[in-house]
């Protein structure tokens, strides 16, 4: 009896639950800050204050004037570029030069979301398309060792990925995850305290603002991925953790991978889009050409992600 | 739909995060330290990261400044950059053709300048050969990526 009971809805007018698209925005934004505030300004200090701030401020300036030249309504209250913005500013070094800061939030907003038709239309994640065009143009700005070559920090400050990329496992050796964990590695603003961004994909998940069939998927696919090759040839590859918390991988499967319209919204979709990520993102770092893949495998599962939708739940009922 | 209030706030929140960006360039450009931490050496056979805290702090290797700054030796005058007297071409491109060019006959026993790379490659592989410590390989140094 109370299985049918689960199926009445009432009909209009309905109340509306408070929800709104800035809210879940918000959201997102206080799940990024501690990563933010205790990885990355703590760390780096104020060059990455100014890098934050102007990252947010231009990307919604952008947007701003992306709404007046379309003569569309203005959209900067939904928080969306302001997120955009922020997300940007987490995989940039600290040392990044302005110049790179504005034009970055140009590709993000006008590139990857205004051209589009604005939010909701965007094929690919703006923040992911952004990085990789201003990676694969000015590719010494993302080399972490040389852009952040005047700080002393009590810790190994090499960039751990480009140490296996290119001294093998003998070249990591001296990395330890609990450091890892705690923010003390080399890297973008953002992306260096592991325990900030788990906490706040931990949040984002449990409130629903994110799905944690991506999120997970991803992590997975990263797992198994990198433990197949380290055990096919543990001298080479590293060992699953270890992708795991350096790079861009847990700000890509939190943040990035997890970004409304470029990705699917039904389990199974999810859970391989997600896979695939994870998968793409081993894939590239341990036999492609870049130290970290993961901005590639999140553009490449944008890209299939219309192809997943396909596969729906079938429709109840029969059509006459 | 925002309200006129809300737009406000948010137009000032711009206006803010962009003067605080602004300032922290302007402001608090960014500072080379007088003695590197670790240098970058940016050539075509790969680059080379150089970790110069490690060879002089008495934490890591301990080395006297005047073990690889030399001419005078044990002078302060030879702590300057190594391109500033090893250049990096075949051609000096303004920099000294010998040594003699700074130094007088009696001060310096070499007078040959050598190309940056091959006073690198004399120094840190020698060093590291006979602390036998440290990368001796091409590729223990040189990185593509």
């Amino acid at each position: 009896m109370n299985s049918q009971k689960k199926l009445i809805v009432s009909h209009a007018p309905f109340l509306h639950n408070g929800s709104k698209i800035s809210e879940r925005h918000l959201h997102i934004i206080y799940a990024a800050l501690p990563a933010i505030l205790l990885g990355g300004l703590f760390r780096f200090g104020i060059p990455a204050i100014g890098v934050v701030c102007l990252s947010v401020s231009t990307a919604m300036l952008w947007e701003l004037i992306m709404n007046r030249a379309m003569q569309r309504p203005v959209s900067i209250g939904d928080g969306n570029a302001a997120l955009i913005g922020l997300l940007f500013a987490m995989l940039l070094p600290a040392t990044a030069p302005w110049w790179l800061v504005i034009t970055g939030t140009f590709v993000a907003i006008v590139i990857g979301k205004q051209i589009f038709g604005g939010i909701g239309g965007n094929a690919f994640n703006p923040v992911a398309l952004s990085i990789a065009i201003l990676m694969v143009s000015w590719k010494d700005f993302f080399d972490f060792n040389a852009m952040l070559v005047n700080y002393d920090p009590d810790f190994i400050m090499a960039y751990p990925l480009a140490a296996l990329k290119n001294f093998g496992v003998s070249g990591i050796e001296k990395y330890s995850i609990g450091d890892f964990l705690v923010g003390r590695q080399s890297g973008g603003i953002g992306a260096t305290f592991g325990i900030g961004l788990i906490l706040g994909g931990a949040y984002l998940m449990i409130r629903g603002f994110i799905r944690w069939e991506i999120s997970l998927a991803y992590l997975a696919g990263v797992f198994v991925t990198a433990q197949l090759f380290n055990l096919i040839d543990p001298v080479h590859y590293a060992d699953p953790f270890f992708h795991i918390f350096t790079g861009y991988t847990l700000i890509g499967a939190f943040f990035l991978a997890t970004e409304d319209s470029s990705s699917p919204v039904n389990f199974i979709p999810m859970l391989i889009y997600g896979a695939a990520g994870g998968l793409m993102t081993v894939l590239i770092r341990n036999i492609g050409a870049y130290i970290d893949g993961t901005v590639l495998a999140i553009l490449v599962i944008n890209l299939i992600h219309p192809l997943l939708d396909k596969i729906r739940p079938k429709a109840m009922g029969k059509v006459v | 739909m925002l309200s006129d209030k809300q737009l406000k706030i948010i137009y000032g929140l711009i206006i803010y995060l962009l003067l605080v960006g602004v300032l922290c360039y302007a402001a608090f450009p960014e500072k080379t330290p007088e003695e590197p931490v670790r240098m970058m050496f940016k050539v075509a056979a790969g680059k080379v990261l150089f970790d110069h805290k490690a060879h002089t702090s008495d934490m890591h290797y301990g080395l006297s400044c005047y073990d690889c700054h030399h001419h005078p030796m044990d002078d302060d005058s030879s702590l300057i950059a190594c391109g500033d007297c090893h250049h990096s071409t075949e051609k000096a491109n303004g920099l000294p053709e010998t040594c003699l060019d700074c130094h007088d006959a009696d001060e310096v026993e070499d007078t040959e300048m050598l190309k940056r790379s091959d006073a690198f490659h004399d120094q840190c592989i020698k060093c590291h050969q006979d602390f036998e410590a440290g990368p001796v390989a091409c590729a223990a140094c040189h990185v593509l990526q």
